[in-house]
Protein backbone atom coordinates (compact mmCIF):
# COMPACT_ATOMS: atom_id res chain seq x y z
CA UNK A 1 0.00 0.00 0.00
CA UNK A 2 1.38 3.33 -1.28
CA UNK A 3 -0.17 6.73 -0.48
CA UNK A 4 1.24 10.01 -0.64
CA UNK A 5 -0.16 13.59 0.50
CA UNK A 6 0.35 17.26 1.56
CA UNK A 7 0.71 17.62 4.68
CA UNK A 8 -0.58 21.28 6.60
CA UNK A 9 3.32 22.35 6.72
CA UNK A 10 3.47 22.24 2.87
CA UNK A 11 5.29 19.23 3.00
CA UNK A 12 4.79 16.14 1.07
CA UNK A 13 4.13 13.09 2.61
CA UNK A 14 5.07 9.47 1.49
CA UNK A 15 4.18 6.25 3.08
CA UNK A 16 4.44 2.15 2.31
CA UNK A 17 5.90 1.18 -1.14
CA UNK A 18 6.52 3.03 -3.76
CA UNK A 19 7.29 0.80 -6.69
CA UNK A 20 6.89 0.94 -10.39
CA UNK A 21 2.96 0.47 -10.42
CA UNK A 22 3.16 3.84 -7.97
CA UNK A 23 5.48 5.71 -9.99
CA UNK A 24 2.55 7.95 -12.20
CA UNK A 25 0.67 9.11 -9.05
CA UNK A 26 3.73 10.59 -7.61
CA UNK A 27 4.35 12.12 -10.77
CA UNK A 28 1.31 13.30 -11.00
CA UNK A 29 1.95 15.14 -7.42
CA UNK A 30 4.95 16.55 -7.71
CA UNK A 31 4.27 18.22 -10.86
CA UNK A 32 2.58 20.50 -9.07
CA UNK A 33 5.07 21.78 -7.23
CA UNK A 34 7.35 24.62 -8.48
CA UNK A 35 9.45 25.98 -6.20
CA UNK A 36 11.33 24.14 -3.52
CA UNK A 37 9.75 21.45 -1.41
CA UNK A 38 10.54 18.82 1.41
CA UNK A 39 9.33 15.59 0.47
CA UNK A 40 8.98 14.02 4.26
CA UNK A 41 10.02 10.14 3.75
CA UNK A 42 9.48 8.81 7.74
CA UNK A 43 6.76 6.35 6.42
CA UNK A 44 7.92 5.19 3.35
CA UNK A 45 9.54 1.56 3.28
CA UNK A 46 10.79 1.01 0.21
CA UNK A 47 11.60 2.53 -3.22
CA UNK A 48 12.72 1.30 -6.57
CA UNK A 49 14.00 2.85 -9.80
CA UNK A 50 10.73 4.04 -11.12
CA UNK A 51 10.44 6.41 -8.04
CA UNK A 52 14.13 7.58 -7.94
CA UNK A 53 13.72 8.27 -11.90
CA UNK A 54 10.55 10.39 -10.87
CA UNK A 55 12.42 12.36 -7.95
CA UNK A 56 15.29 12.89 -10.09
CA UNK A 57 13.30 14.66 -12.88
CA UNK A 58 11.10 16.59 -10.62
CA UNK A 59 14.75 17.83 -9.39
CA UNK A 60 15.79 18.66 -12.51
CA UNK A 61 13.02 21.00 -13.29
CA UNK A 62 13.30 23.04 -10.31
CA UNK A 63 16.76 23.70 -10.22
CA UNK A 64 16.57 25.46 -13.49
CA UNK A 65 14.54 27.49 -11.94
CA UNK A 66 16.40 27.64 -8.86
CA UNK A 67 14.36 25.88 -6.66
CA UNK A 68 15.28 22.53 -5.07
CA UNK A 69 14.08 19.22 -3.05
CA UNK A 70 14.72 18.70 0.24
CA UNK A 71 14.56 14.70 1.82
CA UNK A 72 13.94 14.00 5.21
CA UNK A 73 13.43 11.11 7.55
CA UNK A 74 14.40 8.77 5.07
CA UNK A 75 15.16 4.78 6.43
CA UNK A 76 17.98 3.20 6.43
CA UNK A 77 17.58 1.11 3.18
CA UNK A 78 16.29 3.60 1.23
CA UNK A 79 19.23 6.16 2.48
CA UNK A 80 21.51 3.34 1.11
CA UNK A 81 19.67 3.01 -2.19
CA UNK A 82 20.18 6.69 -2.74
CA UNK A 83 24.18 6.50 -1.76
CA UNK A 84 24.17 3.96 -4.52
CA UNK A 85 22.15 5.88 -6.90
CA UNK A 86 24.62 8.77 -6.71
CA UNK A 87 21.70 10.79 -5.23
CA UNK A 88 23.07 11.91 -2.18
CA UNK A 89 25.46 14.26 -4.52
CA UNK A 90 21.90 16.19 -6.54
CA UNK A 91 19.64 15.99 -3.67
CA UNK A 92 19.93 17.95 0.18
CA UNK A 93 19.26 14.98 2.32
CA UNK A 94 18.70 15.26 6.00
CA UNK B 1 9.77 -21.28 -4.78
CA UNK B 2 8.24 -20.81 -8.15
CA UNK B 3 5.28 -19.01 -9.64
CA UNK B 4 4.69 -17.53 -13.05
CA UNK B 5 3.70 -13.75 -13.14
CA UNK B 6 1.15 -12.09 -15.37
CA UNK B 7 2.97 -9.37 -17.78
CA UNK B 8 2.16 -6.34 -16.00
CA UNK B 9 2.80 -3.77 -13.75
CA UNK B 10 -0.31 -5.10 -11.31
CA UNK B 11 1.49 -8.01 -10.39
CA UNK B 12 3.87 -6.68 -8.51
CA UNK B 13 1.72 -6.92 -5.22
CA UNK B 14 1.79 -10.21 -6.08
CA UNK B 15 5.53 -10.50 -6.61
CA UNK B 16 6.49 -8.24 -3.25
CA UNK B 17 4.03 -11.21 -1.41
CA UNK B 18 5.84 -13.88 -3.49
CA UNK B 19 9.20 -12.89 -2.16
CA UNK B 20 8.21 -11.98 1.36
CA UNK B 21 6.84 -15.58 1.58
CA UNK B 22 9.95 -16.89 0.98
CA UNK B 23 12.04 -14.53 2.72
CA UNK B 24 9.73 -15.15 5.70
CA UNK B 25 10.44 -19.51 5.37
CA UNK B 26 13.82 -18.86 4.80
CA UNK B 27 14.43 -16.77 7.75
CA UNK B 28 16.20 -14.13 5.63
CA UNK B 29 16.38 -11.18 7.33
CA UNK B 30 15.86 -7.45 6.83
CA UNK B 31 18.61 -6.27 4.63
CA UNK B 32 18.57 -8.96 2.31
CA UNK B 33 14.92 -9.15 1.88
CA UNK B 34 14.94 -5.23 1.06
CA UNK B 35 17.66 -6.35 -1.76
CA UNK B 36 15.50 -9.20 -3.05
CA UNK B 37 12.70 -7.41 -3.39
CA UNK B 38 14.34 -4.11 -5.34
CA UNK B 39 16.17 -6.91 -7.31
CA UNK B 40 13.09 -9.12 -8.15
CA UNK B 41 11.35 -5.77 -9.00
CA UNK B 42 14.16 -4.03 -11.33
CA UNK B 43 14.54 -7.65 -13.32
CA UNK B 44 10.88 -8.04 -13.77
CA UNK B 45 9.88 -4.21 -14.88
CA UNK B 46 12.78 -4.49 -16.79
CA UNK B 47 11.45 -7.43 -18.69
CA UNK B 48 8.49 -6.30 -19.14
CA UNK B 49 10.16 -2.68 -20.69
CA UNK B 50 12.19 -4.63 -23.30
CA UNK B 51 10.19 -7.80 -24.28
CA UNK B 52 7.17 -6.62 -25.44
CA UNK B 53 6.08 -9.44 -27.63
CA UNK B 54 6.62 -11.79 -25.50
CA UNK B 55 4.59 -14.36 -23.60
CA UNK B 56 1.63 -13.38 -21.03
CA UNK B 57 3.56 -14.60 -17.91
CA UNK B 58 7.54 -14.74 -16.03
CA UNK B 59 8.32 -17.20 -14.16
CA UNK B 60 9.86 -16.32 -10.67
CA UNK B 61 12.16 -18.74 -8.89
CA UNK B 62 13.41 -18.28 -5.65
CA UNK B 63 15.90 -20.59 -3.99
CA UNK B 64 18.12 -20.82 -0.96
CA UNK B 65 21.35 -22.50 -0.99
CA UNK B 66 23.86 -23.10 1.52
CA UNK B 67 25.27 -19.25 1.62
CA UNK B 68 23.52 -17.52 -1.03
CA UNK B 69 19.64 -16.92 -2.51
CA UNK B 70 19.51 -17.88 -5.99
CA UNK B 71 16.84 -15.55 -8.02
CA UNK B 72 15.49 -16.74 -11.65
CA UNK B 73 13.33 -14.45 -13.87
CA UNK B 74 12.33 -16.67 -17.02
CA UNK B 75 10.86 -14.78 -20.17
CA UNK B 76 9.45 -16.55 -23.06
CA UNK B 77 8.83 -16.52 -26.49
CA UNK B 78 11.16 -13.18 -26.39
CA UNK B 79 13.95 -11.51 -28.49
CA UNK B 80 17.43 -11.73 -26.84
CA UNK B 81 18.19 -9.04 -24.50
CA UNK B 82 21.53 -9.04 -22.27
CA UNK B 83 20.74 -6.68 -19.36
CA UNK B 84 23.81 -7.32 -17.91
CA UNK B 85 25.41 -5.89 -20.79
CA UNK B 86 23.26 -1.88 -20.42
CA UNK B 87 25.29 1.12 -20.13
CA UNK B 88 27.02 1.61 -16.80
CA UNK B 89 25.23 5.04 -15.12
CA UNK B 90 27.41 7.79 -14.32
CA UNK B 91 25.93 8.41 -10.42
CA UNK B 92 28.77 11.21 -10.14
CA UNK B 93 27.39 13.47 -12.78
CA UNK B 94 26.04 16.90 -12.17
CA UNK B 95 22.25 17.23 -11.80
CA UNK B 96 21.83 18.72 -15.46
CA UNK B 97 23.78 16.19 -17.04
CA UNK B 98 21.82 12.88 -14.93
CA UNK B 99 20.34 11.27 -17.01
CA UNK B 100 16.67 10.33 -16.15
CA UNK B 101 15.96 6.38 -16.16
CA UNK B 102 18.76 3.43 -16.46
CA UNK B 103 19.21 3.31 -12.88
CA UNK B 104 17.02 -0.07 -12.36
CA UNK B 105 19.85 -2.09 -13.68
CA UNK B 106 22.62 -0.33 -11.88
CA UNK B 107 20.87 -0.84 -8.68
CA UNK B 108 20.76 -4.40 -9.53
CA UNK B 109 24.41 -4.98 -10.05
CA UNK B 110 25.24 -2.66 -6.95
CA UNK B 111 22.70 -4.94 -4.58
CA UNK B 112 23.78 -8.75 -5.51
CA UNK B 113 26.79 -10.50 -6.20
CA UNK B 114 26.36 -11.60 -9.49
CA UNK B 115 23.90 -10.94 -12.32
CA UNK B 116 24.18 -13.55 -15.44
CA UNK B 117 22.18 -13.73 -18.35
CA UNK B 118 21.20 -16.70 -20.64
CA UNK B 119 19.27 -17.49 -23.78
CA UNK B 120 18.33 -20.40 -25.93
CA UNK B 121 15.11 -21.84 -27.86
CA UNK B 122 13.69 -17.94 -27.57
CA UNK B 123 13.30 -18.24 -23.52
CA UNK B 124 15.55 -15.43 -21.84
CA UNK B 125 16.76 -16.41 -18.47
CA UNK B 126 18.56 -13.63 -15.69
CA UNK B 127 20.32 -15.60 -12.44
CA UNK B 128 20.93 -12.97 -9.89
CA UNK B 129 22.72 -14.58 -6.88
CA UNK B 130 23.14 -13.05 -3.33
CA UNK B 131 25.30 -14.15 -0.80
CA UNK B 132 24.07 -14.42 2.97
CA UNK B 133 27.83 -14.87 4.23
CA UNK B 134 27.95 -12.52 7.11
CA UNK B 135 24.38 -11.03 6.38
CA UNK B 136 21.37 -10.76 8.52
CA UNK B 137 20.12 -14.52 8.22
Amino acid sequence: MFDIWRAENGHILFSGRLDASQAEKVRNILETITESCTLDFKELDYISSAGLGVLLGTQKRLSETGYNLKLINLNKHIRDIFIVAGFDFVFDIE
Amino acid sequence: MKKEFKRELTALDGIFGFVEDFTTTNRVGEDVTFSVKLAVEELFTNLLKHNTGGSDHIDIDLTREENKLVIVLKDFDVEPFDITQTKPVDIHQPLDERMIGGLGIHLVKSIVDKLTYEYKDRILCVIAIKNLEGKDV
